[in-house]
């Protein structure tokens, strides 16, 4: 076994940076959506713009990384090993089977977490960004003569993407668990670091 | 941070000495990824990144607050000093004009005027031209519109059916009892109910000068507009005090900061004219015609007659909050800053229904009053109802209205709208304002399916129906003098009237927050055509996402379940 550095520190931070300002995006947004009050609307409204904020800058920076250091490569989806994986998570893993797919520094992503992480970064972020930015601009677009459904459409996009959110998130958390030991995972992503078996 | 200090990436440059990793990895990929470019460009975005989050965060944080920066209660109240200010400069003192000594003859406004005109020359055919002389627009096309004019209202429904004397009492002149007014007059003006400072002043029937009036002491005191002179007419709308407006009454005479921080001593100490500017004696307010603009911002009260705003004052952003102050374009000041409004402990109207009218005790009127003094049955009135702190109805307004005269068909919807505010979400002159409204009950010609204009005072045995009682003599001979036809057959149909809500400003900290509008409960649920967040939602969409993520949670729950019974017998089975 060696102990291989799979998450480097950029990477470790924008992810909990990640997490955090999502965690408080989701609970702000919830709120200001009206499916509780705990915050109230005018705290929620004003902490989840600031976090929004946080976001696209830390947005920025992740693909500023991603392109100088070539980690997009690790997003490439791949159907090698795809069936695989799908039949580890749904029969192998109750059987104790070995995990179908070796992590390396340079494919640290199974095909699944590549497919669930592009669509992540492809779809979901790009849907939330950009409907927040139109909800929140929509004021001066309706002043240069966007009509009101647009702010409509941008808000139930904005909130049907914070329920994928959410519906990510948990599965998300959950999957950390399959690891060799359920907090395995987790620990690789604080630390960085994950034991491996050598080639 | 410490943690990840453990495992720095600097300790993993090649050749580097300083902390050699605990464990060794694939060396290839350790200088590929994490040594040659990875140390200095992992470190600067975070670095950077670190800086910007904070700026972020400061910045967000010093806009956050929802308090106008004008706020800081300032011990002076500066409309109070300036008042007295402007009185000690003034040039006149009218108690030393030959022309004012009198003596006047008891009741003889007219020749009050005569005196007053002597010096002020022009000051009679400034006030011709006036909405307060002329009670009906002065164009042409609108004249119809006004009191004077063809206009219905909730109360006391016209002037036209012979109600002159009653009505006139209001007015700014003397002996306005018929149609037979003669408006060139200047004498017949009355100058001091706008002027007097004595507070002594007081009009009877057509507008005459009560006889037991000190008109010289009156005429020797006159001077600026104070609250009392506006409200000695502008309290009373619909009859008496608080009945019509709701945010105008006799509590604004001497009211606390909390009821209206603009007219308070306590506050800022304004009176009436100093928003409602005055150019050559027209006043500047809305009326039938001139909207109370909203979009175009004057520079200061009284740049543009009838242009007097919030915002003259206050500014357009007002707030510290860059999101408040965006709610300017599609909210009125008044929607947020006048949470509710009859807030000075009178009672306004709120249903006023004649069809009940009429009913006597022992052939004589009665009168039938609730705890507070308040009038809920009379003989020559109807039922009313009475309400205090009353919540505003909100709709769109660009600051038009549509009027209903005497002379239209009633529309088929019930109840009729004897007036309602213009604009709509789509209108850019549009806004969300605060409105009274007022329902009640009146007569109309069921026949020619038009309201009709009754006669109410007079003289016993006139018809008039506050002494005679009888509607189809009061709306027969009310018809005659006016001048219309009718079918002589009538019944009571649902009016309704709606006036815009702009006094009774709150302090800042009473305004309305954001939950009032922005959640399911909001004060806006009657305002459509947009989308207001915390409001609205898509059904269609909140199923969709709740059902996302409760098969997230199922998905989960079975697979994990699964995971665990397999993994028990697992280890049960390999004992």
């Amino acid at each position: 076994m060696t102990r291989v550095l799979l998450y480097l520190r950029f990477e470790r931070f924008w992810h909990w940076a990640q997490m955090l300002l999502i965690v408080g995006l989701l609970f702000t947004g919830f709120d200001v959506h009206g499916s509780y009050h705990i915050l109230g609307y005018a705290r929620a409204v004003d902490l989840h713009n600031a976090f929004a904020l946080a976001l696209i800058v830390l947005i920025v920076f992740a693909v500023f990384w991603h392109f100088t250091t070539g980690e997009w490569k690790q997003y490439i989806p791949t159907r090698k090993f795809l069936r695989e994986m799908a039949g580890f998570y749904l029969t192998g893993i109750f059987k104790g089977a070995p995990h179908p797919v070796k992590k390396s520094r340079t494919a640290k992503l199974n095909p699944l977490q590549r497919l669930a992480y592009l669509g992540f970064k492809l779809l979901i972020i790009p849907v939330q960004v950009t409907s927040g930015l139109v909800y929140f601009f929509y004021p001066n677009l309706n002043a240069h003569g966007w009509p009101p459904w647009t702010l409509r459409a941008a808000a139930d996009a904005h909130v049907l993407g914070g329920f994928f959110l959410l519906a990510f998130l948990i599965g998300h958390v959950y999957l950390t668990t399959t690891g060799s030991t359920p907090l395995t995972n987790l620990k690789a992503m604080i630390f960085g670091w994950e034991l491996m078996e050598e080639e | 941070m410490l943690q990840m200090d453990r495992y720095d990436t600097r300790a993993m440059r090649p050749g580097s000495s300083a902390h050699p990793p605990r464990a060794v990895g694939n060396r290839a990929l350790r200088s590929r990824w994490a040594g040659r470019r990875g140390t200095w460009l992992l470190n600067v975005p975070a670095r950077l990144l670190v800086l910007t989050g904070c700026v972020v965060m400061l910045s967000f944080r010093a806009g956050a607050g929802v308090v106008p920066s004008g706020t800081g209660a300032s011990p002076k109240h500066p409309y109070l000093e300036a008042h007295a200010r402007q009185a000690a400069l003034s040039t006149a003192d009218h108690s030393k004009f030959a022309a004012l000594k009198g003596p006047f003859a008891d009741g003889d406004g007219p020749a009050v005027t005569k005196a007053c005109l002597t010096c002020h020359p022009k000051a009679g055919d400034q006030v011709m031209g006036t909405k307060h002389w002329l009670w009906r627009v002065p164009e042409k096309k609108y004249e119809a519109y006004g009191k004077g004019g063809w206009l219905i209202n909730n109360f006391c429904i016209s002037i036209r059916g012979g109600n002159y004397p009653a009505c006139t009492k209001c007015h700014a002149g003397y002996g306005w009892k018929d149609s037979s007014f003669d408006f060139t007059k200047t004498e017949n003006e009355d100058c001091l109910v706008c002027h007097d400072t004595t507070g002594d002043y007081m009009k009877d029937a057509a507008g005459l000068a009560n006889p037991a009036v000190p008109l010289d002491e009156v005429a020797q005191h006159v001077g600026r507009p104070g609250i009392a002179n506006c409200g000695g007419c502008h309290f009373s709308g619909g009859g008496a005090d608080a009945t019509k407006h709701g945010d105008l009454d006799e509590s604004l005479l001497d009211c606390k900061k909390s009821e209206d921080v603009h007219l308070a001593k306590s506050g800022a100490g304004m009176d009436c004219v100093d928003c409602h500017t005055t150019e050559g004696h027209h006043i500047a307010g809305p009326d039938y015609l001139l909207p109370a603009n909203m979009q175009e911002t004057p520079q200061y009260p009284g740049q543009k007659l009838g242009h007097m705003s919030c915002v003259s004052c206050h500014g357009e952003a007002p707030h510290a909050s860059f999101v408040l102050n965006r709610h300017y374009r599609k909210v009125a000041c008044q929607t947020c800053h006048i949470p509710a409004f009859a807030r000075g402990g009178l009672a306004t109207n709120v249903w006023w229904d004649w069809s009940t009218a009429g009913r006597t005790k022992n052939g004589q009127a009665y009168e039938e009053k609730d705890k507070d003094g308040n009038v809920t049955y009379a003989t020559i009135h109807g039922s009313m109802v009475w309400k205090k702190n009353v919540l505003p109805t909100y709709e769109w307004f660009d600051g038009r209205m549509s009027f209903m005269l005497a002379t239209d068909k009633l529309p088929a919807q019930r109840p009729v709208w004897l007036n309602k505010p213009l604009g709509s979400y789509d209108d850019p002159s549009a806004k969300i304002w605060p409105f009274k409204v007022h329902e009640g009950k009146q007569p109309y010609d069921t026949q020619l399916d038009k309201l009709v204009v009754p006669h109410l005072y007079g003289d016993k045995g006139s018809g008039a129906f506050w002494v005679d009682h009888d509607w189809a003599t009061a709306i027969k001979t009310g018809m005659e003098i006016a001048g219309l036809p009718y079918s002589g057959h009538y019944g009571f149909v649902r009016t309704n009237m709606i006036w815009p809500i702009t006094h009774m400003v709150a302090p800042a900290k009473d305004a309305l927050t954001c939950m009032d509008c922005h959640s399911k409960k909001s004060r806006l649920s009657g305002v459509k055509g947009f989308y207001l967040p915390g409001r609205d939602r898509s059904s269609g969409i909140d199923f969709l996402g709740w059902a996302a993520v409760l098969i997230s949670c199922v998905a989960v729950v079975v697979h994990g379940s699964g995971r665990i019974f397999f993994n028990t017998r697992e280890k049960r089975d390999s004992k």
